[in-house]
């Protein structure tokens, strides 16, 4: 009996140790997966890439907020706040402060959408040989215009000075891979992130194709290096990257009325006025605009209400000024975000005929066409009354530009070229005032001790 | 090492088959209870110091062969005060057990076996069924606040069914969760929240409270080492209630009662309101904030449904008092009924339940179902294997979380000139009110939670030979959890989703678990008793969970996704972690009086780096039983003196499942996908970190037991230090990195504190008057984050040298008297060099600024206690729970819209009518100004202390006379009422000083904010108790 027992719990014991099998300790994740099975083949580098507009379509950056934070902090009394998050508010009465979340999420989302194209870039050996070009024009493309639009809110404006002193951004050209200090990565000069900006898009407008879906295309780099010259005062250049979009043929003005998706509840399209548009679906995306802009029997928060004065801006027979309706509270609202899964605009072809047309003006030339022909382009598409050359001035080419492009997210920055003040109040600020400047976000200032702050802040 | 485990198995058994063969005789008697006489059956008999024993049968009578040398038995029976007796020359002995439990003979359960606090050598606190049963709570643990020393529960908010947090002797963790390890009869279970939605649920609330025997706490490293990677919080070990043998005995019971809000505040009446915000208007004007002309008569109208009356002094038409509509009329109800029995070869408890409770807020409710078989059975001798059986299904109506405009409290932020009925429509005032109403969602919205668990466990114990028992188990913790989300048109101003939203959710959670290990307890030449065991454990966990949101609903009476013309969304997930552990323990003891204690646990987990997947927690004890030494006879007064040390290391493994790897994904952590209308896409989502650990907390403790005058006073006082080291971070990392946070382990902090327990018999005639106090001391402090800090979304962060979650900010220093600006303190610097905060600025940005902010005060109490005072005469039983903290604060996240003199047209606290209006006013109110920020920033404005004491439990019951019982055939009728959180002694202005929003748990730097969170229930209740 005794004997038995202690068989017995033998075997027993030995059973506890044989369960012991450490396989059991392994446990793969399934629905995220390890980076070294994530990119291995052509089409993983594909799909990264397609994580890449994902990531510029970020609700923070494309996807709506970059645009409304650039018109609530450029405005001038076109449009009323009526909302309760603090961010947008803090833009709208230009009080911002250094701990204002969405300045936080901008500069994050933002250089995550650049990390991802630093990816693709660093793996573009995975692509077919035939595939690799337009890869690496589509991640520059995606790269140079973050950083374009990180170094025109978060750096003081092209020309506020010494641009070779002035700090722009960190640049960062490489994946992160590990964090240790070198990843501490000082604010490179407003001229420096230019430089990589142009040097950027000027390499994917050569590589990438004229037709890509609704990818970025030669068309879209071309359209962005115009902004980009445009913001820099460089009215040559503006007027020949605008140039080589409209000339390109790939484009062409549509109806007034198609080129914001005015139907409701229903994914975006582009039309063949799109450059560059992000795309939404009613299962994917969102579009921030209509977020803030729509009413809510449209999807929206309705937290931004036009003032009846802007209206006035229009003449009776200007379609654009039908571009509005009142919601059911009696509110002014833009018809341009009805739709909640409507693409977001980011570059359309009316733009690049107000950019060729102004940089012609300024610089005395008429690459392409005469402001006169550019400007009633737009304005006929409208159906408004064709302007002539006696009417043409900088004022009113500037004038059009905010009639066709109003609430897209160009104000700001147009604000700050045109040397134009706002007021705010009775205050008025000065293009280059420091409140038009974001701060440098507290999490980064704590974060990265070789970040230095905006002035003003 | 698990190859020194197995020599040491080896080496066990040998030492058993040393005792020689020799003589044994028989002994029998029979026990009953020295109250009344009546025999007791099911009572354990054991002869000293070797693990031979029996049980009592249904006549009370037991039999039992006495090995050699042994002279001594042991009658144990739960609830009953074991004793020792020992046998002589005699072959009968019969004993008379008695019901006067003294806490100091209790057996205790320590995980992997039990054993007598007597001996015990670590700190393990017990709760008693009790003090659990019957409390107008969902949930058991919400009934242990003020019970336990050292533990602090919190309820969240005043949702019913909603998440807790519990902290075990202060917090020792930060990313990692800090909440306890439950194991319910021997099983780790599912305990964290379950939600598909940011507001936390709680599964132990799918336990009933009635069905808990005991439940122990785990509080020192000797007690919970043994959990290892998992005990550095805490263990909380439920044991539900078994079959006794013995005459069948039956229960129902019925509890009904009302629950209404501890506490409302007050808001603006119309006249007030537009007085306020017309002032407001015409500062901003003046300071031009705002243009000249600017009018809000037409805002005001619109406000009002169109009707300019409705707000016009002196008597406007609408006066809505909005908080009053976040309510609703809460009963609450519970049935139940056991049924418990059995003969010494078979044993069981059976029980069902209904419980029923409505919240407070509008909306919300939680039920539960659940039934409970717990069979026993002795085999043979050597053979006793069981069941437990635990169905459960609770359903819980939830309501949004803190930070919606959907959820009821954030009702009254709506401008009291709005009427609840549009008289336009003769609807709820809809598309015209200042934010979303939420009534809208109590009327066309449901969020209800559906759980169905099964909790199952079996066993079997063999006794190999005497001294020796093999137990081995097999567990399991199903849940299966839907959850049903739909949103009627009419809430489309608050889903965007214009006809309709529906989301529909299944999570299941299999988790299941193997303990196997070996007990053995002799006692070799009568003075040297030792006790080990020995063992592994398994333990696999997966969880799946899948969604699909569908939009276009042709109307309301249309709820299930299938009617959705437009499927928008869908998610599915599979997440998973394994737990390897081999553990083993010694408790020594030499002649009764000198303990020492040892315990081990080696833990492997999938859930570690690939460079650390085994930890060992190891950990040491002892004991003195200073009163049994000769030289301490001569004190009668002093009845029991014991003196207590432990040291050891325990871990907290609540890391993450994969955290330690590199990881892309298709889509984010919160289901958004990296496709591109419709292409598919990926994205790295995290930054490997190989070297991820658990974290490691080394604790201390010393202790010191008492009981004097013959135990009518006893106590027990602690000191104990955590320092947890590797504590685990979610770091800020430079944004431009692509990343903004990476995990790793560079923390460190330590817990300090001191535990009394003191309780008395003050009285024991026919007027019995009992009472227990508890207080603990602890302080917390963050000593190493490598270099960073972590924020919250407030004020709270983690930071070097503060408590963890300090409120960390621009100090406010009210209003300047001159102009009304608000001002805050900033740090200036003397001429020697020193600094001092005198200066203040109207400017927030400069008083944000590093160099100006300050710590201002920690979330977490530096005392939480408890007293319970029990009195009974002649069937009436009272027993009267005071519970309390103190040294914390509180920040209202909500202050810079409820409180901001007039900032925006949120409604505003009353005391905003203190507003400064001219110079030379002193007041805490900034000057009113429309949209001008004017002290509105996060600043110590909205920072009070939280301090409270509150009369958490009040139960009087009377049970009838046994001869009026009796004569209906009936064994026990007890009728009672109870009250839950009666009265709250407290100078917090908000709500409730119970809180921590439920919006913002996900970071665990956020703790002690108030955002909108509803005040707790008061909870009165009626029951009655039958046995038969």
């Amino acid at each position: 009996m005794k004997t038995n027992s202690i068989l017995l719990a033998s075997v027993l014991a030995t059973g506890l140790w044989l369960a012991s099998c450490t396989g059991k300790l392994d446990i793969k994740p399934v629905t995220s997966i390890s980076a070294g099975q994530a990119l291995t083949t052509a089409s993983d580098l594909n799909a990264l890439l397609v994580g890449a507009y994902d990531a510029i379509g970020s609700g923070n950056v494309y996807g709506g907020n970059l645009q409304r934070d650039a018109e609530l902090l450029g405005d001038n009394g076109d449009v009323t706040w009526t909302g309760t998050f603090v961010a947008p508010q803090q833009m709208y009465t230009k009080r911002i402060l250094v701990n204002n979340d969405q300045i936080d999420i901008t500069w994050t989302d933002a250089y995550r959408a650049i990390n991802i194209a630093n990816t693709v870039l660093a793996n573009l050996n995975l692509a077919a040989s035939s595939d690799q070009s337009r890869i690496e024009g589509e991640a520059k493309f995606i790269r140079a215009s973050m950083y374009f639009e990180l170094v025109r809110v978060y750096g003081k404006s092209w020309g506020d000075g010494d641009n070779n002193a002035n700090l722009g951004v960190p640049i960062v050209l490489t994946p992160t891979t590990a964090i240790d200090a070198s990843t501490n990565v000082p604010r490179s000069t407003v001229a420096a992130v230019y430089t990589q900006v142009i040097q950027d898009l000027t390499d994917a407008e050569s590589k990438l194709p004229s037709t890509n879906g609704f990818f970025a295309t030669k068309g879209a780099a071309a359209a962005q290096l115009s902004r980009v010259y445009l913001q820099k005062l460089d009215y040559t250049n503006a007027a020949a990257a605008a140039n080589r979009v409209i000339a390109g043929g790939q484009y062409s003005l549509v109806a007034i009325e198609q080129v914001f998706d005015l139907r409701t509840n229903i994914s975006g399209v582009n039309t063949s006025e799109t450059i560059f548009a992000i795309q939404i679906t009613d299962q994917d995306g969102t579009n921030n605009l209509n977020t803030f802009y729509g009413a809510s029997e449209y999807g929206g928060r309705g937290d931004i209400e036009i003032n009846e004065s802007f209206l006035s801006n229009f003449e009776t027979n200007d379609v654009r000024g039908q571009l509005f309706y009142p919601d059911e509270i009696g509110a002014i609202r833009t018809a341009k975000y009805i739709n909640q899964y409507g693409n977001i605009q980011v570059l359309r072809l009316a733009e690049m005929y107000l950019t060729r047309a102004e940089a012609n003006f300024r610089a005395g030339t008429s690459v392409g066409a005469t402001p006169l022909e550019d400007i009633n382009k737009v304005r006929s598409r409208a159906k408004a009354t064709a302007l002539t050359s006696a009417d043409l001035t900088l004022a009113t080419i500037l004038q059009e530009r905010r009639r066709e492009l109003a609430f897209e997210g160009t104000l700001l920055h147009d604000v700050k070229r045109t040397r134009q003040s706002i007021v705010s109040g009775t205050t008025t600020l000065p293009w280059n005032s420091t409140r038009l400047t974001y701060p440098i976000p507290l999490r980064e200032i704590n974060t990265n001790p070789a970040l230095v702050q905006n002035q003003g802040y | 090492m698990r190859l020194l485990l197995s020599k040491l198995t080896v080496l066990l058994l040998v030492l058993l088959a040393l005792p020689a063969l020799a003589q044994s005789r028989r002994v029998t008697g029979q026990v009953t209870s020295a109250e009344d006489g009546t025999p007791l059956p099911g009572v354990s008999i054991i002869a000293k110091g070797t693990s031979r024993g029996t049980q009592s049968d249904a006549n009370g009578n037991y039999s039992l062969e006495l090995p050699p040398n042994i002279n001594t038995l042991v009658f144990s029976f739960v609830g009953v005060t074991t004793q020792e007796i020992s046998v002589g020359n005699r072959a009968t002995v019969n004993v008379a057990m008695s019901n006067d439990t003294r806490a100091l003979d209790e057996v205790v359960v320590t995980g992997y076996g039990a054993q007598s606090k007597r001996n015990l050598t670590g700190n393990i606190a017990q709760v008693s069924s009790r003090e659990v049963a019957n409390i107008p709570v969902p949930s058991a643990e919400q009934a242990l606040a003020g019970r336990v020393a050292g533990v602090q529960i919190t309820s969240l908010n005043g949702k019913v069914g909603q998440g807790l947090q519990i902290r075990v002797r202060g917090a020792a963790s930060l990313t990692a969760s800090s909440q306890p390890l439950y194991v319910v009869d021997g099983i780790p279970v599912t305990s964290s929240d379950q939600s598909s939605t940011t507001a936390p649920t709680n599964p132990i609330a799918d336990l009933n409270p009635n069905d808990i025997e005991s439940i122990e706490i785990l509080k020192d490293a000797s007690a919970g080492a043994i959990y290892g990677s998992r005990a550095a919080n805490g263990v909380v070990l439920i044991t539900t209630k078994k079959g006794k043998a013995g005459k069948t005995t039956f229960e129902v019971g019925a509890q009904y009662g009302i629950s209404n809000p501890t506490h409302l505040r007050t808001w603006l009446n119309t006249n007030q309101y537009v007085e306020l915000l017309q002032e407001a208007l015409t500062n901003s004007i003046n300071l031009g904030y705002l243009a000249p002309g600017t009018s809000l008569n037409n805002r005001f109208t619109r406000y009002a449904a169109g009707d300019a009356t409705g707000w016009q002094a002196p008597n406007p038409k609408y006066n809505t008092d909005w908080q009053k509509e976040a309510f609703q009329k809460a009963p609450t109800q519970q049935y139940d009924f056991n049924a418990r029995g059995g003969d010494a070869k078979t044993r069981f408890y059976v029980s069902g339940q209904y419980f029923d409770q409505n919240g407070i807020l509008i909306k919300n409710r939680f039920r539960r179902l659940s039934g409970l078989a717990n069979l026993d059975h002795t085999a043979s001798e050597k053979l006793t294997i069981g069941v437990k059986l635990n169905l459960i299904n609770s359903i819980n109506d939830r309501v949004s979380n803190d930070n919606a405009f959907s959820t009821p409290m954030q009702i009254v932020a709506l401008p009291p000139m709005t009427p609840v009925i549009d008289p336009r429509t003769n609807q709820l005032s809809g598309n015209y009110t200042l934010y979303y109403n939420p009534l809208l969602n109590r009327d066309f919205a449901a969020l209800q939670t559906r759980v169905f668990r099964v909790l199952t466990n079996s066993y079997a114990e063999y006794k190999i030979v005497p001294g020796l028992t093999f137990h081995t188990d097999f567990g399991t913790d199903i849940i299966g959890q839907q959850e049903e989300e739909y949103y009627g048109q009419e809430t489309a101003r608050n889903t965007g989703a214009p006809n309709g939203l529906g989301i529909n959710s299944f999570r299941q959670v299999v988790n299941y678990t193997t303990n196997n290990y070996l007990s053995f307890g002799r006692t070799f030449a009568e003075k040297h008793d030792v006790d080990a065991t020995l063992g592994m454990s398994y333990q696999q966990s997966r969880s799946n969970f899948a969604s699909v949101t569908g939009q276009q609903f042709p109307s309301d009476a249309y709820k299930q996704i299938t009617s959705a013309a437009r499927i928008t969304g869908g998610a599915g997930n599979e997440t998973g972690y394994s737990f390897l552990s081999y553990f083993a323990r010694v408790n020594y003891r030499f002649d009764n009086k000198y303990i020492l204690g040892a315990s081990a646990r080696v833990d492997g987990s999938s859930r570690f780096g690939a460079n650390n997947r085994y930890g060992v927690f190891p950990s040491i004890s002892a004991g003195w039983i200073i009163s049994d030494e000769s030289f301490m006879q001569s004190v009668p007064v002093i009845s029991l003196l014991k003196l207590r040390a432990s040291y050891g290391l325990t871990g907290n493994a609540e890391i993450g499942n994969f955290n330690s790897q590199a990881l892309y994904g298709a889509a984010s952590a919160t289901g958004v996908s990296y496709g591109y209308a419709g292409v598919p896409g990926q994205a790295p989502i995290q930054i490997a970190n190989p070297n991820l650990t658990w974290e490691k907390t080394l604790q201390a403790d010393f202790g010191l037991e008492f009981g004097l005058f013959n135990n009518r006073l006893s106590g027990e006082i602690d000191y104990y230090q955590k320092n947890t080291t590797a504590l685990l971070l979610n770091v800020n990392v430079p944004g431009s990195t692509g990343y903004r946070t990476q995990l790793r382990n560079v923390g460190k902090l330590d817990n300090k504190g001191v535990e009394v327990v003191l309780s008395s018999q003050n009285l024991t005639g026919a007027l019995k008057w009992n009472t227990s106090f508890n207080i603990a001391y602890n302080t917390n402090r963050v000593t190493d984050l490598g270099g960073t800090t972590i924020t919250g979304s407030f004020l709270n962060r983690a930071q070097e040298g503060q408590p963890l979650g300090v409120f960390y900010g621009p100090e406010y220093a009210g209003v300047d008297p001159q102009n009304g600006d608000a001002l805050y303190r900033i740090t200036t610097t003397n001429a020697d060099g020193t600094t001092n905060r005198n200066a203040t600025t109207n400017d927030y940005n400069v008083a944000s600024s590093p160099e100006n902010l300050v710590a201002l005060g920690s979330p977490t109490p530096k005392f939480i206690g408890g007293l319970t005072n029990t009195f009974s005469y002649a069937g009436v039983d009272l027993s009267v729970l005071f519970q309390g903290q103190a040294g914390n604060y509180i920040y209202n996240g909500g202050g810079k819209f409820q409180s901001a003199n007039g900032d925006y047209f949120d409604n505003q606290s009353v005391d905003q009518l203190n507003r400064w209006r001219k110079p030379g006013d002193i007041t805490n109110v900034p000057q009113a100004r429309l949209l001008g920020g004017n002290g509105t920033g996060e600043s110590s404005r909205y920072l009070q202390r939280g301090d409270y004491v509150r009369l958490r439990t009040v139960t009087l019951g009377y049970t009838l006379p046994q001869s009026i019982v009796n004569r209906v055939k009936l064994n026990k009728v007890r009728v009672y009422v109870t009250g839950f959180n009666l009265l709250t002694f407290t100078n917090y202005t908000g709500w409730d000083p119970e809180v921590n929003s439920d919006a913002y748990t996900g970071n665990p730097v956020n703790l002690g904010v108030d955002f909108y969170s509803a005040p707790q229930a008061r909870t009165i209740t009626g029951g009655i108790q039958i046995g038969f």
